[in-house]
């Protein structure tokens, strides 16, 4: 009995991630075999896998340009996140006068999503004169608010007597947080830098209305503009898209645990 | 500022007082020079709120009651935008009423990860795999995500359709996202698809979170399974719900790359959601105060439903503040 609801329990669980796993593995396949719009009915198993289509994608589009683009504008938002959220962070473990001012301000702010302001977001950047550039698309990514909280948590997690002693050996405020709560934070650290990465990596809408110029081009607006001018004709298409995931796919599965703490530090009142 | 310290000691005070308030004023200095630390380090991350956030939610009031555009002056519009909107414009009532449709996947999907979570809490062997399957479609690239299932939909040769023939459900193969009928419900799960793993993640995080000792006494007590999903399992996992919810909502006034990559809001308006018809009347249309209006409206929108699903949920949702 306690062995067939497992079996059960199992058929269930193997159903749903074979669900989930389904259109990764199509991806794959059509980016692999390019058999498109031309072979009916679809063959389920590749066949004569070749990396021709990752070939053709890599010579239709400027892909290093658009990789350098978004490899530099994710640099700056996971390093300006990391430093702004890390200090904002230890700000909030000490007690200062208005401090349920700002973190009510910091928990409202959490509730407006960004795209009810990008009207006068995108008009500020431009007043700013940071259009078409790479710090315009970072700038509103600079800090994110779930990280505040998760490096608030961490450093206050860390005890007191340590501090205590860092400050009696002399150390400025400055450096117990460079020196002493840091280090002792990685899991915060990692979870910052995972998700800042990922947010930016995958960042689509504040892009597409900052950027002009295509030598600005984020790899998402260059997959849209791929699309836009191939349709889905051709295997490339797919090997393009499977290419702007991989990074994100491979720093999740590289990093799950603190991935998923990120993400549920809400839940968990972290 | 002037010290303290080298005040003279009013009274004729004795060594001591003296001695006392240097102290005060040495504690004095030290807490105002702390406090301007406190203040650097915070000002940054405000900075970019205020700029990115709070600023910018007001401004587009201000320019929701105004005619404005790029180059002209600004001038008091009073109701004007509102009620074109609310009388005139046919298409955000359309885009309205998809975005409250787009909505019902949050309920579904949740109820979907609910179970998913349960059977992936017990203690099956690869529960760890089975989690980060189901979690694997949401740290990718939504515009890919987007042309991914495109494919899937397509009439020649896409999986979807040729299951469904294969299974003998259709005759004939169907152009989902070409259809009125079946545009916005094929984009829909396509989000179910991306989302699921999140709210998986979540309330399994809130599952385990749930002291085991109440299944406990609640199993000595002789409480069947399904009473104790009910009274402890789901009381329990409110928060985590809740964030759930919150999470869906917000999804459902953001999927802007999801529509934008599969139908463009087409096919005629079957897909339009609020925020991509925001982003056509402002970045096509260039009719900021318009637009502006309408993302008043939907920001209130939200809010209200996100206080609705709060109190909902027993008002004590507010409790998952990660700020605790």
């Amino acid at each position: 009995m306690k062995t067939r609801s497992k079996l059960l329990v199992h058929a269930a669980l193997i159903t749903v991630s074979l669900i989930m796993l389904t259109p990764i593995y199509w991806v794959l396949k059509t980016s692999l075999t390019g058999e498109n719009l031309f072979t009916y009915p679809p063959s389920i198993l590749p066949v004569d896998p070749n990396l021709y289509y990752y070939v053709e994608a890599w010579y239709s589009v400027s892909f290093l340009r658009l990789f350098f683009n978004s490899v530099v504008v994710a640099l700056i938002v996971v390093a300006a996140n990391l430093v702004l959220n890390a200090m904002a962070g230890y700000a909030l473990t000490k007690q200062f006068p208005g401090k349920p001012l700002v973190l009510g301000f910091l928990l409202a702010s959490m509730m407006i999503p960004f795209h009810a302001t990008i009207i006068p977001a995108y008009l500020l950047t431009s007043q700013l004169g940071l259009l078409d550039s790479k710090l315009g698309i970072a700038l509103p990514a600079l800090s994110h608010i779930v990280c505040i909280f998760l490096f608030k948590s961490n450093f206050e997690a860390v005890p007191a007597s340590l501090i205590h002693a860092a400050r009696i050996d002399g150390l400025s405020e400055w450096q117990i947080l460079t020196r002493i709560l840091l280090p002792l934070s990685k899991p915060a650290v990692a979870t910052n830098v995972i998700l800042s990465f990922i947010w930016s990596w995958n960042e689509f809408l504040w892009p597409l209305l900052v950027v002009r110029s295509p030598g600005q081009q984020t790899m998402p607006l260059g997959l849209v503009a791929f699309l836009a001018s191939f349709e889905d004709t051709t295997g490339a298409l797919y090997a393009f898209c499977v290419l702007v995931v991989l990074p994100g796919l491979l720093v999740f599965l590289l990093a799950q645990r603190d991935f998923i703490r990120g993400l549920t530090s809400g839940a968990a009142k972290g | 500022m002037s010290s303290p310290v080298l005040e003279p000691v009013a009274g004729g005070g004795t060594v001591a007082a003296a001695a006392t308030a240097a102290r005060r004023g040495f504690f004095a200095r030290r807490r105002s020079r702390e406090w301007l630390f406190i203040a650097l380090l915070l000002a940054p991350a405000l900075l970019i709120y205020l700029a990115y956030r709070v600023v910018p939610l007001l401004w587009n009031v201000v320019l929701s009651f105004s005619y404005w555009a790029p180059g002209k002056a600004i001038a008091f519009a009073g109701l004007t935008h509102y009620e074109e909107m609310l009388f005139q414009d046919e298409t955000f009532w359309v885009a309205l009423k998809n975005t409250g449709l787009f909505m019902l996947a949050t309920p579904l999907s949740i109820a979907l990860a609910l179970g998913l979570a349960l059977l992936v809490d017990q203690k099956v062997v690869g529960k760890g795999l089975y989690r980060s399957i189901i979690f694997l479609p949401y740290p990718m690239m939504v515009v890919a995500v987007g042309i991914v299932w495109r494919w899937l939909y397509n009439d020649r040769g896409g999986l979807v359709n040729y299951a469904l023939q294969s299974m003998g459900l259709i005759s004939r193969p169907i152009a989902f996202l070409e259809s009125t009928q079946f545009a916005l419900a094929a984009v829909m799960v396509a989000a179910v698809w991306q989302m699921l793993g999140l709210f998986v993640v979540i309330l399994l995080t809130g599952l385990q979170n749930i002291p085991s000792h109440l299944y406990e006494a609640a199993r000595i007590d002789g409480a069947l399974a399904i009473h104790r999903f009910w009274r402890i399992t789901l009381p329990l996992l409110r928060p985590s719900l809740f964030l759930c919810v919150i999470l869906g909502i917000i999804a459902s006034f953001t999927s802007f790359d999801l529509i934008y990559s599969m139908t463009g809001g087409g096919p005629g308006r079957a897909t339009e959601l609020l925020v991509t018809y925001i982003y056509k009347q402002a970045f096509t249309l260039t009719r900021f105060d318009y637009a502006a209006a309408m993302t008043a409206v939907m920001f209130a929108l939200f809010l209200a439903i996100a206080l609705l699903a709060n109190r909902l949920s027993g008002g004590d949702a507010g409790k998952v503040d990660i700020a605790e």
